[in-house]
């Protein structure tokens, strides 16, 4: 039997879900809506007796106060009736919860056939809105039909007693579970196969996967278990691994790299080897705090004396461009195993975004899957349920717009945890399988979702992508597992965890039995959503909320009794062998035996055609703008721009501040409504140590040269650190690098080899700028082919490549929390420096950006100059010297003066002939908007200014004026002494606030 | 006993229990961290603690209204425990998701004794959206809270999206007739907020913050007072540390109002208890 109960806020009640659709149908599609309300649904799919329906309406799904609800619909009055459910398959969350809480009160199990699942229905009133129009709010605001679907009632079409008539969402797969045999009788056979069963196999694998199989002595042995050729259970197996994003091949790859102008050639044989693996290692022989970096989920540093803390960051891409809100709390909620699945596991204490889309306002003729404003709206949504219902702060964040992010958004996620060093005796970032372990999955089940995850995101978006791998996130379930696992590594269970994402099982079983060198696993054994999943389903799903774990079996009880107490589900899937075998049962028969060295058996590295030409070479130039002279309107104009302006109603969703350590926060100022340098967090409340992070995303560069793109980057995000009080001692770097398609293509991808070259010069500047500044790379990934395939007005379908970017985030240990810095000037009187020289650097700027120009100039930066005047600046704000410390970055000094007046809501009198210049003979709007790296600003008190003027000596510091109360304006005066920027700060609030100031 | 026994609940979503513990202990008590389960299977016994604390988080997601399905299940397992713990004159605090349970649960308001009547109702913010930021509170000097005893105001912040009090006027007018609103949200010169965003949040009936039951002794509010655990929560701390330098003062070693709350609560123990 199927009952539903229908639950609306009393109508006196503010319905803020209904106002907010009135609000976005009238501002998106001019839709008209009188008046709305929303009634959430259950749908019971059980044998309840009516008085128990009765019970947990009114005891659970009803709040006295605020709420109405029913058994059977509501009488709420509409013209028109929008429901809006989730597919059958679709994580849901509050389906899940109720029926937690159902199961709880009336002391009974749900069994395999029942549910509980939600769903809404939103009443509309307005007499002239039309069939039409509900469908535009049902498809383009309120579903999306990859999770959900949905129905239209107009007046006449309800009937008062069955209402929405929602079906249970339900899967029903009717299907014996079963494996294949593979035919690999030729190359084109297997090849064929691949591309039908979608297996991704790279046409350069597939003869060496066939050799091995063919191979008389492996045939014998597979014979003896059962098997002739591959099962599917096995290439899937393969394919999951050798996947670009598991394998990250391209950085694996062979790089020919020819430079166009004076055709030299080099060879570069593996980007990761060479300008990232080596040098870390080299730091790492230097740096005592490095701790593990390279191999495991994410790196580890020493933070104090009896702890560690684990970084790592993630993209979520493709997911969360078909899907906004799923995508991008799956990637959030799936970046917080990665420390949880650290060494023993450690503790997440913060986690960070960053988001790149296209142009929120967008009204143009090409049709991205998601329109960037409602791909915007979810993936903040997104991020934010899933890192504050994780209980982990989200201390910082950065949200860019450029029109190459419509072909594909890129989702950035960061995580820390932290660890003791100790784990009963041993150290907690080492770990290991061995054979008698037992292999143990904790946390959610094992559904059909998430299935080709991996082998989708390292293919570009186009219509044919299978939709199938859209997950929603589940932070509770995780948070759960999560305080689970640090009772049991505390107490000295944990042999070795890992988390199950990309890949699951496949991967995290796969590699992990690399250690111990074999494992048999019986999938039979693995909890599934519902039944009928083929084994090899099981075993490359990716169902989100997983752990792989590896205990003694003497342990396991207590293993077991703590996860009843966690509300968190265990089960024994296998053991951890040395028979050299990677061994797969299913009741008791063999459905995958092959070496665990086959990985090793000689897969040929990915090789790419590099072809660099420089900017001038390119037809790059600066270009012409004489001087302008309403420099008021142009930094209001400026301050206005989509990546200078306020993103505060972003940051305000993320809760901060949980967990009590929060030190200088994401938004700072009097008004605490600008964007930190940096953020600072206590990991351990009962010390005086705190964890400073930064990153930086500045993708316009790679315009011109993605050289200097990566080198400006990590020099901002050191800046950035040094700001708030970072050292230069300690700087930890994660590397997340999101890269257009490289392989060339005469059709489908002409540009390929100079994207590769890009890639190439990237990487070399990471190293350069890493070994400059002495930054082991503790973590890093790349998220490769973020093109998309857009249709156009007619038909058409046009590639997008988004910009090379590459987002760095920087970690240091501050030693006394007391001593660090917001960017706000904090008195009048204190004289305002720059730290830092000037250059002709316009090159990819806002301000060029601002004129529709792109020029030549990139930004170079000097890492020796850099580091002496880091040094002298990390000083001064150790000895406490300045009142404020502020990076210079995107939009150069006119626009961080701009943004330090109004921290401060003090005024700001700056000489602009003072500042620190490669050369005298600049203009004004070079010396305000240029992006030159390597630049701060600070205010020192009068008192200090003595010593610091002889802490600076020698240096490229210079006072270029003074704060003061006498009025609260931001005044420049230009290179001919003539006042050129008079604004006040309600004229700088009101052009910072112009585009999103409405938004809460 | 000589010693304050706190008890922070965890579990199924809680998330504040290691600051809402490390508060306790920089108050002079005893912080336990126990997973609701083992109250619920009485492996752990109420009885044992002098202060019981409902902390912040997304208890089983918050998917049925904040708190609601955390109210229903320790009603439903320990509701009798923890009627006998109000019986013995001891103190409940709610923070956050804890305010909200306890209204769920009808220990607050409790008015006319009644300890299991839902009559107020903690709801969406008006402003649509979660929200993170610092509150000036000013507290009510004729309010029993024993939390808050020789308040007058506070900053602390808020991290919800669901934290519009609401009630009936009937019910309202009790409360201030009892004295039991204690925090109001405030603007910078410590007036109640009128309303005002955002000096109040999230659209609260009569700016309310927090309230307590007629006796005092069971307190929820949705500003989070342990996250205030140290001089650099505050986000004006590091302005607050260039004056006082700049006066001579040394900057740094304070307590926080923050800890002078709990504080509070175990001072009501040691007096009433030891």
């Amino acid at each position: 039997m199927t009952a539903c109960i229908e639950i609306a806020l009393k109508q006196s009640l503010g319905d803020a879900e209904a106002s907010s659709l009135v609000k976005k149908a009238d501002s998106y599609f001019k839709i008209h809506i009188e008046s709305a309300r929303t009634i959430h649904m259950l749908t019971i799919d059980s044998e309840l007796k009516t008085q128990d329906l009765e019970r947990i309406r009114q005891e659970i799904f009803t709040n006295p106060v605020t709420q109405v609800s029913s058994l059977s619909p509501l009488e709420i009055d509409f013209h028109w009736c929008i429901w809006i459910g989730l597919r059958p398959g679709v994580k849901d969350n509050p389906g899940a919860t109720a029926m937690e809480a159902v199961e709880d009160l009336l002391g009974r199990s749900f069994g395999p056939d029942e549910g509980i699942y939600t769903s809404k229905r939103y009443c509309l009133s307005g007499e002239s809105l039309t069939r039409s129009q509900m469908e535009t709010l049902a498809k383009a605001l309120l579903s999306n039909p990859i999770i959900q679907q949905f129905k239209i009632f107009s007046k006449s079409d309800w009937h008062p007693e069955t209402g929405a008539n929602v079906k249970p969402a339900r899967v029903i797969l009717d299907h014996t579970p079963c494996f294949d045999f593979i035919d690999i009788d030729s190359d084109q056979t297997l090849a064929k196969i691949s591309d039908q069963r979608n297996l991704a196999l790279n046409p350069r694998d597939i003869p060496v996967i066939r050799q091995y199989f063919l191979d008389p002595e492996v045939a014998a042995q597979r014979q003896a278990m059962g098997l002739s050729g591959p099962t599917d259970v096995e290439l899937e197996y393969i394919s999951q691994a050798r996947s670009d994003h598991c394998n990250h091949n391209t950085f694996r790859g062979i790089f020919n790299y020819t430079d166009g102008m004076t055709g030299e050639k080099t060879i570069e044989h593996s980007l990761f080897k060479t300008y990232i693996q080596q040098p870390t290692l080299a730091l790492k022989q230097k740096k005592d705090w490095v701790v593990s970096v390279l191999w495991d989920n994410a790196g580890v540093g020493a933070f104090d004396e009896h702890n560690n803390y684990a970084i790592t960051g993630e993209t979520h891409n493709s997911p969360s461009n078909m899907e906004a809100y799923g995508g991008a709390i799956t990637g959030i909620v799936g970046v917080y195993r990665d420390p949880m699945g650290t060494g023993l596991g450690s503790k997440l204490f913060m986690g960070s975004f960053g988001f790149c889309v296209g142009d929120v306002n967008y009204d143009g003729p090409l049709k991205p899957p998601l329109h960037p404003r409602r791909l915007l709206n979810g993936v903040i949504e997104g991020v934010r349920d899933g890192g504050n219902k994780s209980g982990v702060p989200t201390t910082f964040g950065q949200t860019l717009f450029d029109p190459g992010y419509m072909g594909k958004s890129l989702v950035f996620v960061t995580a820390l945890g932290i660890m003791p060093k100790q784990v009963k005796g041993s150290p907690s970032h080492e770990k290991k399988t061995s054979p008698g372990d037992l292999i143990i999955m904790s946390g959610g089940r094992v559904g059909k979702d998430g299935i080709h995850g991996v082998t989708a995101s390292s293919e570009s978006y186009s219509e044919n992508t299978p939709a199938g791998h859209v997950q929603i996130g589940d932070p509770y379930t995780q948070k759960k597992m999560h305080d689970f696992l640090l009772e049991c590594r505390d107490e000295g269970l944990i042999r070795f965890i890992t988390d199950n994402g990309g890949g699951g099982l496949s991967s995290s079983i796969g590699e992990s039995a690399m250690i111990s060198n074999g494992c048999v696993v019986y999938l039979d054994k693995v909890p599934l959503k519902y039944p009928g999943l083929d084994m090899w389903e099981i075993w490359v799903s990716e169902s989100q909320e997983r752990m792989t774990i590896a205990i003694d079996p003497n342990d396991l009880d207590r293993f077991m009794s703590l996860s009843r107490q966690h509300a968190v589900e265990s089960t024994v899937i296998g053991e951890y062998t040395d028979t050299g075998k990677l061994h797969i049962t299913f009741q008791g028969k063999t459905c995958a035996y092959v070496d665990m060295d086959l990985l090793d058996k000689g897969f040929p590295a990915w090789e790419f055609d590099a072809v660099w030409l420089p900017p001038a070479a390119r037809g790059l130039t600066e270009p012409v703008i004489r001087k302008p002279e309403d420099f008021n309107g142009l930094m209001t104009a400026m301050l206005a721009r989509p990546n200078i302006c306020s993103k505060e109603w972003i940051l305000r969703q993320y809760d901060h501040e949980v967990q009590g350590g929060s030190v200088i926060k994401p938004l700072v100022g009097v008004n605490r409504n600008i964007p930190s340098d940096g953020s600072v967090t206590r990991p351990v409340l009962t010390g005086n140590k705190g964890l400073a992070f930064s990153q930086t995303l500045l993708p316009w560069y790679s315009k011109i040269d993605a050289y200097h793109m990566m080198t400006c980057t990590v020099d901002e995000a050191v800046r950035r650190l040094i700001a708030v009080g970072g050292s230069m001692d300690h700087i930890g770097g994660v590397d997340n690098f999101c890269w257009p398609d490289i392989g060339y293509d005469k059709k489908t991808n002409p540009d390929g080899r100079f994207k590769a070259a890009q890639l190439v010069r990237a990487c070399r500047a990471l190293k350069d700028a890493c070994m400059a500044y002495e930054i082991p790379l503790l973590s890093g990934k790349d998220s490769m082919y973020v093109d998309g395939h857009l249709e156009g007005a007619f038909g058409e379908r046009i590639k997008v490549s988004a910009l090379e970017t590459v987002q760095f985030s920087a970690t240091s240990v501050v030693k006394d929390i007391l001593h660090c810095q917001t960017l706000a000037p904090k008195s009048a009187g204190d004289f305002v420096y720059v730290a830092g020289i000037t250059a002709d650097e316009l090159g990819a700027s806002e301000y060029y950006d601002l004129f529709g120009k792109t020029g030549a100039n990139v930004p170079q930066v000097n890492f020796a100059a850099n580091k002496v005047l880091y040094r002298a600046v990390e000083k001064a704000v150790r000895l406490e010297m300045p009142a404020s410390c502020h990076a210079v970055g995107r939009g150069g000094l006119g626009i961080h003066l701009a943004l330090m007046t109004m921290a401060g809501r003090l005024g700001m009198e700056i000489d602009l002939s003072q500042v620190p210049a490669a050369a005298e003979t600049f203009s004004d709007d070079v010396l305000l908007f240029s992006e030159s790296a390597g630049r701060l600003l600070l205010t020192v008190p009068p008192d200090r200014k003595p010593v610091f003027d002889k802490l600076a000596k020698g240096l490229a510091f210079k006072c270029v004026g003074g704060v003061t109360d006498a009025h609260d304006h931001l005044k420049v005066t230009g290179v001919r002494n003539d006042m050129i920027v008079d604004l006040s700060c309600a004229d700088l609030d009101k052009a910072f606030n112009k585009l999103f100031g409405e938004m809460i | 006993m000589t010693q304050v026994k706190a008890l922070i609940l965890t579990g199924f979503g809680l998330n504040c229990d290691h600051e809402t513990a490390l508060a306790f202990e920089l108050a002079g008590a005893r912080p336990y961290r126990v997973h609701i389960n083992s109250l619920v299977d009485g492996t752990v016994n109420l009885a044992d603690f002098h202060i019981l604390a409902f902390g912040g988080g997304f208890s089983w997601g918050d998917d049925h209204g904040a708190g609601v399905i955390q109210a229903v299940k320790l009603k439903n397992h320990i509701g009798k425990d923890l009627l006998g713990f109000v019986d013995a004159g001891k103190l409940i605090i709610g923070i956050c998701n804890g305010f909200q349970a306890l209204v769920n649960t009808g220990l607050l308001p409790g008015l006319d004794k009644n300890y299991t009547r839902r009559s107020v109702a903690i709801t969406y913010n008006d402003c649509g959206n979660f929200r993170d930021q610092w509150v000036h509170l000013t507290a009510n000097p004729e309010s029993p809270c024993v939390f808050t005893k020789g308040m007058d105001q506070a900053d602390f912040p808020v991290r919800h999206g669901e934290g519009k009090f609401i009630a009936e006027p009937a019910v309202l007018a009790s409360l201030q007739a009892n004295g039991q609103v204690v925090f109001q949200y405030a603007d910078a010169t410590g007036s109640p907020a009128g309303g005002v965003f955002p000096f109040n949040p999230n659209g609260s009936l009569y700016d309310i913050a927090g309230i307590c039951d007629p006796t005092g002794k069971i307190f929820g509010l949705m500003p989070h007072p342990e996250a205030y655990n140290h001089v650099t929560n505050h986000p004006d701390w590091t302005r607050r540390k260039q004056q006082r330098q700049r006066e001579g003062q040394a900057f740094g070693a304070e307590e926080t109002i923050g800890i002078r709350l709990f504080q509070n609560g175990v001072a009501h123990i040691r007096e009433r208890f030891f």
